[in-house]
C-alpha cells in the first residue's frame, strides 16, 4: 500500500542490506533473505502448485530443495559448485538461464545472486516458514540496563530500537496519554473534567485506574466491534445486484455484548463459526453464526443456483482463512498455492465444512433470507408466554363451547332445489360495519318518521343543487356477489323537487359498476358500459320504488365482492333505503338454520377461510373427521344464529389475542444465522474454480501444513472451530492479536495483516509477537487484559514527537521508538464531532440508521426496483448515533465514510488504506453533519466555556485536543473569530443564513440563541468548524 | 524488493489525483504571507497535457497513443443485432427455433433456460451502410452513421458471465466477484495525474428512456478495491453539488473559508514544528487543493461559454444536466482540462421484453450526444489522443425472450459475442473488426475477450498491461488477470 508503511519496507530493505554489502561475516537469514528470492523469483513454476511445475525441482520444500534430481542437485548444502541452481541464475546461456528471459519474471539482482551464494556457502540451513511452526514462548530480553519498560513488551521493543540505532522516547504528555488511550480504547476523546480529573490524579497507578475505567465503559465494546465489521464484511443489504435489505444487526449487538462482557476470545471464535453446532446452543449463541452470513449474496434474475453456491462458500472459506488464519487460500480455488503450501484440494476440503449451510444460495432479495432465528429481549419473551397462555385458554374455552353445542340439521339432505334467492340486506338503518362514510355535498343525513322511511326506523335524505351523494368505502363484511343475482335498493323522489338523474354505484375495488334512471348528465365512466348503464326512466315520484341491477350488467362478476355503494342524485330531493342483493350466496352475518342448506349456497365458499373452502370441495360423505369439524365448527360460529352469538365474543378476544401476538411478533427482532443441513453435501474438486467443472469428491480435510483436527473434535465446522482454538495452532493467536496491534500503532508487527503466508512480510518483532501469543493462551484468551496490556507498555505511552531525521529513518515507526500519530478512522471523525458537540445520542445496539448524506447517491446506482434505491433519511436521535450504526449499503457505502477509506464491506478487509485527500477536507468542512456538529459546539463554547473570549476559545481547543493552546495558539484562535465576527456583523443575514442551515427543529437545543446572537454564534461555528479540520483533532497522536 | 516502487508507492501517498505534494509546508506558509497567491484560480484549458505525474510507473512503458479515455458504458448491455452486427438472413428464419449446431448447449440465464423454444427474432430495424468504410449502421442511430469512417467497430467481443452484476464488474475491473479495482483506478494508480484542480477520473451517471426498470451500478464499478481510495472515480452529479460537499455552508463566503484555511495551516503548521509528522504538511497541502476545486469544478459545469453551434451540434438536451447529451459535453470539458479518464454510464439497454419500443427510446437518448463528442473532440484536434469507448457488458441473444412477433420482442442475455466502438486515442477509424455468424451467437473471427480490450486501452495509454501491477496477498495483482491479448490489428 502507498502509504507509510511503504517507506518502512523500504527501510527494512535497506537495513537488510546494507549489513550484507558491509557486513560480510553476518551469517544469511534463511527466512528473512533466501526465501524471499526464492518465493518471488521461483514458486511460480518451482513451488507448491503441482501443475505449474515444469521440472521435478521444488524450491518451496526442503526435500525439494535438496533433491537428487537423477543424479543432479540444485543445491548442496556448503558446496557452491556441485549444485546447479547457482549457475542457472547466473549463466549467459538464454536457454539455460532462470527466470527464463523471455518470461515476465524479472532476473534476480546481483545482490540476490550473492545472498543464495553465501547462504549456500554457509550451510543452506533450511527453516520452515515461520508462521506455520507454533510459537513457542521466549524468553523476555534483558534489558536491566534500562529503566524505561513497563511490561514485558517493552522489553521487546527496546531490543529493536537498539538494534536499529533508536532509543526510546519519552512518555507523552499526560493530555496526551489520555486522549490517546481514551480514543484507542473507546473511539471517542475524553472530555475537559475528565482530562483534568486525570491530571489532578498524582498517584502512580492514575493511569492504570484511567485504562482500568475505560475498559468498563460500554463505549469499549462498540469500539472493538466497529473494527471487527471490516473483518466480518458486515453489512445491512446483500450487496449485489439489487443489493435489498439485510437484516442482521442483531449480530453486531451480539459483538458488542460479547466485547464488553470480554468473552473470551476462544469463545468467540468458536460462536461464530459454529455456535449452531454447539449442543443445545441457546439463542445468542446462534446469532452469533451470522458471521457466516455476511457474505454478499445475490437473487439476480438468471443466475444459476450452483454458480452462486460455490461463490457464496469460497467467499466463506477465503474470509474465514484472512480472519482467523490469515492466509490467502482463495488463490487455491482455481489451482495449487503458488506460494504457500496449500493445494487446490485442500481448498476444496475447507470447502467442504462450509458448504451444508442449510439455506437457498440465491437471497431471494429478502431482508431475512433464512435461516433465520428470533431474538426476543426478555420482555418480549415473558409477553410472548403471556399471550401464548392466553391464546390457549381461549381456544381450551371455544373448544369446550362447541362441544356444549348440540346441533342437529334440519335440512340435512337438501339440496340445489332446497332454496331460492332471497334478499340480503345490506345496508338499512346503517351502514355496514368497518364503512368510511364520505360524500359530496352535505354529510349523510339519517331521517325519520314522518320523513318517508322504508322499512326500519330511519332512511337516508339528500337535497341537492347539481351532483351531490353520500357513500361508503371499506366495508369489512362485503357483500359477496353470485352468479344471476341482482343488486336492489329502495328510493323515493319527493313530489316537488324531483332530481333529473339518480345513479348507484358499486365498489368492488374500483367504482367503475355504474347505474341510472333519466337523464344522463353525470359524466363518470363510459355511457351504454358496464361503467355508466341505464336502467329506465325516473320511477314514479312520492312513493317508494324498488331499483333492480341485474350484477352482470354493471360488470360484477361471481365471486367479487363490494366493499362500497354510493347513492348519487343531480338535484331534486331523494331518500334512499334498504339496499342489498338477491342472491343465494351466503352473506357475512346471513343466517342458515341448515348446514347443509348453507354449504350448498357457499359454493366454492370463495372469501372464506381455506380451510373450509377445502372441505367445502369435497362431496358431503367423502369428508374426513377433521374436514367436517372444520365446516360444522365454521357453521357454528358465523352461520348458525342458535349459536353464532355465544361463540364470537369468544372467538373475537381470541382474534385479539392472536393479533397482538401477531404485533408482538412482528416487533421481535429476526437476524440471519447459520445452520446445518442434517446431511452435509459432497464438496468436489471444481477443476479450474469453475462451478460446474467437478472433479473427484473432496472429503472435509484440513492443508496438511498445519495440525490436523483435535483428538475428539467432530468432522464439521465445530471440530473446525475447535481446531483454531487449540493452543498449539500456529496462527489463530497471532493473527488476531496483529490485528489488535495494528489498530493501536497503525501497522502490525506483521504489516502484511492479511497475509501470514510466504509471502507476506516478516514480523518486525517475532519474539514480541510469539510472546503476546503465549500470554494470550495463558490469559485464556482475556481479550481486555490483552488491550490492557498493550496500552499499558511504556512503548505506547511514548510520545510522538520525534526529530526530523526519526521520521525520515523510520516513517511508519516500524522500530517503536516514539508513540503512534496517524489521522483516526472515518467513524472515530464524525464520532468525535458529535461528541464535542454534544450531539452523539449513545445508546448500546440495535438496528442500524440512516443519518445525513446527500440526495441522489443511492438513486444513481441503485436497481430502480431495489428497496434500496431510494435513501430516506432518518430523523431525530437517529441523526446522532454512532457511525458504527450507520446503514451500510454495500453498493453506495456512506460517503462520508468511504471517503475516509471505509471500505465498502463487500469483502473481509482487515486492513485500511489510510489516505490524506482534499475530499477529505470538503466532508469536514461541508458536510451538513460536521457544520451542524460545529454549530452545536461553537453553541456549547459559548454556553459553557466560560466567561471571557480567551476562556471560551481556550475551552473549545482542550476540548478537541485534550490541551491547552500556547499563547500563539490562542491569539490565531482570537484572530479567527474576530475576523469572523466582523464579517458577520456587517452581513447578518449571512449569520443567520449559517445557523439556520445547521439547525434542525428535532432537538430543542438547536433552537437556544439566548446567550448569544446570530454574528457571534455564526463567527463561533466558523471557528468551531476549523477546531474540527485541525490536525491535531483528526489524528490520534 | 524493488526499492524503487516502493519508493514510488511512498510518494504516491503524497498525492491526490496525483499531485506532488513536497514542498513540506511551503504552500500553506506562502497563503499566510500572500493570500492572493492561493486564491482559487479557474482550472486551465490547455490542449497540450503536461505529462502525468504521481503515477507508479513514473513513466509509461512505451509511448503513449491517448492521453485520456472517455468511456461511454452501456449499462444493460445493447442488443448487437439491433445496432451494428448486421444479419439480414434472420429475416427469414423468423420464429423458427434456434439450431442447436448453433446454440451447441451453451449455457443460458435461468431466465430462458426453461423456454420450450428457443424461436428467432429477426431485427425490425433496417440497416444502411455509411461512409467510405461502409459500416452496416441501424437506422436506430442516424449520428453514430455519421461518424462511421472516425470509428473502429468490433463485432466479435466476448465474455463468460451471463447476469449484468458479474459481467459489468467483469468488464470494469477483471474479476466478476467485488474486490479489485476498476479500469480507472489502475490508470490512476499507473500515470498519476495530468491535472492539478480536479480529479483526476471522472465517472457521470445518465438520466435514460429505455426500459424503466434498469439494471443496477456499484460504488465498485468505478472504486479502489485493494488500491488507495483515493484513486477511486469521482461522480460529478447533476444534482446538488457536484462533487460532494463542494460548496461552503449558507452564509459562509468564499472569505471567510480563506480566512479560516489560513488560520487551519497556521495552527497545522505550528503542529509540525512540534512533531515533525510530514503527514500534516499533506493534510495542508490537500486543503488547498480542496479550496482550489470549489472554484474550479462550477467553472467546469457552467456550459455558458460553449458556442451556439456546439451546442447546437450535442442536440437539445444538452441544456439538460444529467441528460447523456449533457454529460457528453462535460465529458469533452473535462478532456480539455486533461482529466485522465471520464466514465459516462448510461442505464436502461436491458431489454428483456418489449426491446423495439425501449431500444428506441434509448437509442434517442445516447446517439446524437455521442457522436458530437466525436466530431468535437475531433475540431478541437483532441480525438488523436483522446480514446473514446462505446459498449456494454455483453450482448443479447438472436432467439426471442417471451412472446415473438415481426413487431415485437424482447432478448435475452448474451456473452458470446457483442459489438462495441472505439475512436480516436491511436485506433484505426473506419474499419469493422472481428465476425459473428449468421445468427450473431458466435464470433467466427478475429475474438477479442473482455480481457483483450482492457489490455488494448491500457496499451493505447502507453501501459503494458502485464507491468502494471500490484500486490496484495502475496500476489501481483493486475487488470487483466493473467489474461489479455492487446488487440494489434485495431491499432493506427
Amino acid at each position: 500500500m502507498p502509504n507509510r508503511e511503504s517507506l518502512v519496507a523500504w527501510m527494512i530493505g535497506l537495513t537488510l542490506i546494507v549489513p550484507v554489502c558491509s557486513v560480510a561475516t553476518a551469517e544469511v537469514d534463511f527466512s528473512r533473505e533466501v526465501r524471499p528470492i526464492l518465493s518471488n523469483n521461483c514458486f511460480q513454476c518451482h513451488g507448491p502448485d503441482e501443475n505449474a511445475r515444469t521440472s521435478e525441482l521444488r524450491l518451496d520444500t526442503e526435500e525439494g530443495a535438496f533433491a537428487d534430481l537423477g543424479g543432479h542437485f540444485a543445491i548442496v548444502a556448503g558446496d557452491l559448485e556441485a549444485g546447479t541452481l547457482l549457475k542457472r541464475v547466473t549463466t549467459e546461456d538464454a536457454d539455460q538461464r532462470m527466470p527464463p528471459p523471455d518470461s515476465d519474471y524479472k532476473q534476480l539482482t546481483p545482490e540476490e545472486v550473492d545472498t543464495l551464494r553465501r547462504w549456500i556457502a554457509e550451510g543452506a540451513r533450511w527453516e520452515a516458514h515461520w508462521a506455520f511452526v507454533p510459537p513457542v514462548r521466549p524468553n523476555v530480553p534483558d534489558v536491566s540496563d534500562s529503566e524505561w519498560p513497563v511490561n514485558e513488551i517493552d522489553h521487546f521493543t527496546l531490543v529493536k530500537m537498539r538494534e536499529h540505532g533508536f532509543g526510546p522516547s519519552p512518555e507523552a504528555s499526560k493530555e496526551t496519554l489520555i486522549r490517546r488511550v481514551t480514543l484507542d480504547l473507546t473511539g471517542l476523546p475524553p472530555t475537559v473534567a475528565e482530562v483534568e480529573d486525570f491530571l489532578s490524579d498524582d498517584s502512580p497507578d492514575a493511569y492504570e485506574t484511567l485504562v482500568d475505567r475505560l475498559l468498563r465503559s460500554p463505549r469499549y465494546g462498540e469500539h472493538m466491534t466497529r473494527y471487527w465489521l471490516d473483518v466480518a464484511r458486515y453489512g445491512d443489504t446483500h450487496g449485489l445486484h439489487l443489493d435489498n435489505k439485510r437484516s442482521i444487526w442483531k449480530y453486531r449487538d451480539w459483538l458488542i455484548d460479547a466485547f464488553n462482557d470480554n468473552k473470551p476470545f476462544d469463545q468467540m471464535t468458536v460462536e461464530q463459526i459454529a455456535g449452531d453446532l454447539l449442543p443445545d446452543p441457546d439463542v445468542m449463541q446462534v446469532v452469533a453464526t451470522g458471521f457466516n452470513r455476511c457474505n454478499v449474496s445475490t437473487s439476480e434474475g438468471g443466475s444459476i443456483a450452483e454458480e452462486c453456491y460455490v461463490r457464496n462458500t469460497v467467499d466463506r472459506v477465503e474470509t474465514f482463512s484472512t480472519v482467523y488464519l490469515g492466509l490467502t487460500t482463495g488463490c487455491a480455488v482455481c489451482h495449487d498455492h503458488k506460494f504457500d503450501p496449500l493445494t487446490q484440494r485442500e481448498f476444496y476440503g475447507l470447502f467442504a465444512y462450509f458448504n451444508s449451510f442449510d439455506e437457498n444460495p440465491l437471497d431471494g432479495n429478502a431482508e431475512l433470507h433464512p435461516p433465520i432465528i428470533e431474538v426476543p429481549s426478555a420482555e418480549q419473551t415473558a409477553r410472548k408466554e403471556e399471550l401464548n397462555a392466553q391464546l390457549a385458554a381461549v381456544k381450551q374455552e371455544i373448544d369446550q363451547t362447541y362441544d356444549s353445542l348440540e346441533y342437529s340439521d334440519p335440512q340435512s339432505d337438501a339440496d340445489e332445489s332446497s332454496f331460492e334467492r332471497k334478499d340480503f340486506i345490506w345496508i338499512d338503518d346503517a351502514v355496514p360495519a368497518g364503512a368510511n362514510q364520505q360524500q359530496t355535498g352535505h354529510p349523510w343525513e339519517f331521517v325519520k318518521a314522518p320523513e318517508p322511511v322504508y322499512s326500519g326506523e330511519t332512511s337516508t335524505k339528500r337535497t341537492a343543487e347539481g351532483l351531490a351523494q353520500h357513500f361508503f368505502t371499506g366495508a369489512t363484511s362485503p357483500l359477496v356477489i353470485g352468479e344471476g343475482d341482482t343488486l336492489f335498493a329502495y328510493v323515493y323522489l319527493d313530489a316537488e323537487i324531483p332530481p333529473k338523474q339518480i345513479m348507484l354505484q358499486f365498489n368492488d375495488g374500483e367504482w367503475e359498476h355504474r347505474a341510472y334512471w333519466g337523464e344522463n348528465v353525470i359524466p363518470w365512466g363510459e355511457d351504454g358500459q358496464p361503467s355508466r348503464k341505464r336502467f329506465g326512466d325516473l320511477p314514479a315520484v312520492g312513493e317508494w320504488v324498488r331499483l333492480e341491477v341485474p350484477v352482470a350488467e354493471v360488470g360484477l362478476s361471481p365471486g367479487s365482492q363490494l366493499n362500497g355503494w354510493a347513492f348519487t342524485q343531480h338535484d331534486g330531493t331523494v331518500y334512499w333505503d334498504t339496499a342489498g342483493i338477491t342472491t343465494r350466496t351466503p352473506q357475512e352475518g346471513q343466517s342458515f338454520e341448515s348446514q347443509r342448506l348453507w354449504e350448498l349456497a357457499a359454493g366454492e365458499g370463495k372469501g372464506l377461510p381455506k380451510a373450509v373452502q377445502e372441505a367445502l370441495k369435497v362431496t358431503p360423505g367423502e369428508r374426513s373427521d377433521e374436514q367436517q369439524r372444520v365446516l360444522r365448527r365454521h357453521f357454528l360460529k358465523n352461520v348458525f344464529p342458535g349459536s353464532r352469538e355465544m361463540i364470537q365474543p369468544i372467538a373475537a378476544r381470541q382474534d385479539e389475542v392472536q393479533k397482538q401476538l401477531d404485533a408482538l411478533n412482528g416487533e421481535i427482532p429476526k437476524t440471519m444465522v447459520a445452520k446445518e443441513l442434517a446431511e452435509p453435501k459432497a464438496s468436489y474438486f471444481l477443476k479450474r474454480g469453475e462451478y460446474d467443472n467437478r472433479g473427484d469428491e473432496v472429503p472435509r480435510i484440513l492443508p496438511a501444513v498445519l495440525p490436523p483436527l483435535p483428538e475428539g473434535a467432530p468432522t464439521n465446522r465445530l471440530g473446525l472451530a475447535r481446531w483454531l482454538v487449540d493452543p498449539s495452532h500456529p496462527l489463530t493467536t497471532r493473527v488476531a492479536i496483529n490485528r489488535w496491534w495494528q489498530r493501536y500503532f497503525g501497522t502490525g508487527i506483521v504489516k502484511t495483516a492479511e497475509d501470514f503466508g510466504v509471502q507476506g512480510e516478516r514480523p518486525s518483532h517475532p519474539e514480541l509477537l510469539d510472546w503476546m501469543a503465549t500470554e494470550f493462551i495463558r490469559t485464556r484468551w482475556d481479550v481486555k487484559a490483552l488491550q490492557k496490556l498493550i496500552v499499558m507498555s511504556a512503548t505506547y505511552r511514548q510520545t510522538s514527537q520525534a526529530p526530523t531525521d526519526q521520521w525520515r529513518q523510520d516513517p511508519a515507526n516500524r522500530w517503536l521508538a516514539r508513540g503512534p500519530r496517524f489521522r483516526m478512522d472515518a467513524e472515530m471523525l464524525r464520532d468525535q464531532a458529535l461528541f464535542v458537540s454534544g450531539l452523539l445520542v449513545e445508546k448500546l445496539g440495535g438496528p442500524s440508521v440512516k443519518p445525513y448524506q446527500p440526495l441522489g447517491l443511492w438513486k444513481a446506482v441503485g436497481y430502480t426496483d431495489s428497496n434500496t434505491a431510494n435513501f430516506s433519511q432518518d430523523d431525530g436521535e437517529k441523526l446522532y448515533r454512532r457511525s458504527m450504526y450507520t446503514f451500510w449499503k454495500r453498493t453506495s457505502p456512506p460517503p462520508s465514510m468511504a471517503t475516509f477509506d471505509a471500505p465498502s464491506r463487500e469483502a473481509c478487509t482487515v486492513r485500511r488504506a489510510r489516505t490524506n485527500t482534499p475530499l477529505q477536507a470538503l466532508v469536514l468542512m461541508n458536510d451538513k453533519q460536521y457544520v451542524e456538529a460545529s454549530r452545536l459546539f461553537a453553541q456549547r463554547i459559548m454556553n459553557e466555556g466560560g466567561e471571557s473570549l480567551d476562556e471560551q476559545l481556550s475551552w473549545a481547543y482542550r476540548t478537541v485536543t485534550s490541551r491547552v493552546p500556547s499563547k500563539q495558539e490562542l491569539q490565531v484562535l482570537k484572530q479567527v473569530y474576530s475576523q469572523q465576527l466582523a464579517s458577520y456583523e456587517s452581513d447578518s443575514d449571512g449569520a443567520t443564513a449559517l445557523i439556520d442551515s445547521a439547525t434542525t427543529l428535532l432537538n430543542p437545543q438547536h433552537l437556544d440563541r439566548e446567550k448569544s446572537n446570530d454574528p457571534q454564534l455564526a463567527a463561533m461555528t466558523l471557528l468551531a468548524n476549523m477546531l474540527l479540520n485541525l490536525d491535531e483533532t483528526v489524528t490520534k497522536g | 524488493m524493488n526499492l524503487y516502487r516502493e519508493h514510488q508507492l511512498l510518494q504516491t501517498r503524497r498525492h491526490f489525483f496525483g499531485r506532488t505534494a513536497t514542498g513540506i509546508g511551503g504552500a500553506a506558509l506562502a497563503s499566510l504571507i500572500n493570500p492572493h497567491l492561493f486564491a482559487a484560480t479557474p482550472s486551465t484549458i490547455s490542449q497540450q497535457p503536461s505529462a502525468p505525474r504521481g503515477g507508479i510507473l513514473g513513466e509509461t512503458h512505451f509511448p503513449a497513443k491517448a492521453k485520456r479515455v472517455i468511456y461511454l458504458f452501456m449499462s444493460g448491455a445493447p442488443s448487437q443485432m439491433d445496432l451494428f452486427d448486421y444479419k439480414p438472413k434472420m429475416d427469414e428464419l423468423f420464429d423458427t427455433d434456434l439450431p442447436e449446431s448453433i446454440r451447441q448447449g451453451q449455457r443460458l440465464t435461468t431466465m430462458t433456460s426453461g423456454q420450450e423454444r428457443f424461436p428467432i427474432a429477426p431485427t425490425k430495424f433496417k440497416f444502411a451502410q455509411h461512409g467510405e468504410s461502409g459500416a452496416w449502421v441501424s437506422e436506430l442511430l442516424p449520428h453514430t452513421a455519421s461518424i462511421a469512417d472516425d470509428v473502429c467497430f468490433i463485432k466479435s467481443l466476448h465474455t463468460e458471465a451471463i447476469n449484468h452484476d458479474p459481467a459489468i464488474t467483469y468488464i470494469q475491473t477483471g474479476a466478476q466477484i467485488p474486490g479489485r479495482p476498476s479500469l480507472g483506478a489502475w490508470l490512476s494508480y499507473g500515470l498519476g495525474s495530468m491535472n492539478d484542480d480536479l480529479p483526476n477520473f471522472v465517472v457521470l451517471h445518465s438520466t435514460w428512456t429505455g426500459r424503466k426498470s434498469a439494471q443496477a451500478l456499484y460504488e465498485r464499478l468505478w472504486g479502489t478495491g485493494w488500491l488507495p481510495s483515493q484513486h477511486a472515480g469521482v461522480s460529478l452529479r447533476s444534482q446538488g453539488d457536484p462533487v460532494l460537499f463542494l460548496s461552503n455552508p449558507p452564509g459562509v463566503t468564499g472569505q471567510s473559508r480563506r480566512q479560516m484555511l489560513d488560520a487551519l495551516a497556521e495552527l497545522n503548521e505550528k503542529q509540525y514544528e512540534e512533531f515533525g509528522d510530514p503527514e500534516i504538511n499533506t493534510r495542508i497541502q490537500q486543503y488547498e487543493m480542496a479550496y482550489r476545486m470549489q472554484t474550479s469544478v462550477p467553472e467546469l459545469m457552467d456550459f455558458s461559454d460553449e458556442s451556439k453551434e456546439t451546442l447546437e451540434m450535442y442536440g437539445p438536451e444538452v441544456s439538460t444536466p444529467g441528460t447523456f447529451s449533457a454529460n457528453c459535453l462535460l465529458a469533452r470539458r473535462l478532456a480539455e482540462r486533461n482529466v485522465q479518464f471520464v466514465q459516462i454510464f448510461i442505464r436502461g439497454w436491458d431489454q428483456h421484453g418489449n426491446l423495439p419500443n425501449d431500444i428506441t427510446g434509448q437509442c434517442r437518448d445516447v446517439d446524437q450526444g455521442g457522436a458530437a463528442l466525436v466530431k468535437d473532440l475531433k475540431q478541437r484536434g483532441l480525438l488523436d489522443d483522446t480514446l473514446v469507448i462505446w459498449g456494454g457488458e455483453f450482448g443479447r441473444t438472436v432467439y426471442c425472450q417471451g412472446k415473438l412477433t415481426r413487431e415485437n420482442y424482447g432478448r435475452d442475455h448474451h456473452p458470446r459475442c457483442f459489438t462495441m466502438w472505439m475512436a480516436g486515442g491511436g485506433i484505426k477509424p473506419g474499419i469493422t473488426y472481428g465476425a459473428t455468424d449468421e445468427f450473431s451467437y458466435n464470433v467466427t473471427e478475429n475474438p477479442v475477450h473482455i480481457h483483450d480490450l482492457n489490455a488494448t486501452i491500457l496499451n493505447q495509454l502507453g501501459i503494458d498491461h502485464k507491468r502494471l501491477t500490484y500486490r496484495f496477498q502475496g500476489r501481483d495483482f493486475r487488470l487483466t488477470d493473467v489474461h489479455g491479448n492487446v488487440v494489434r490489428d485495431i491499432l493506427v
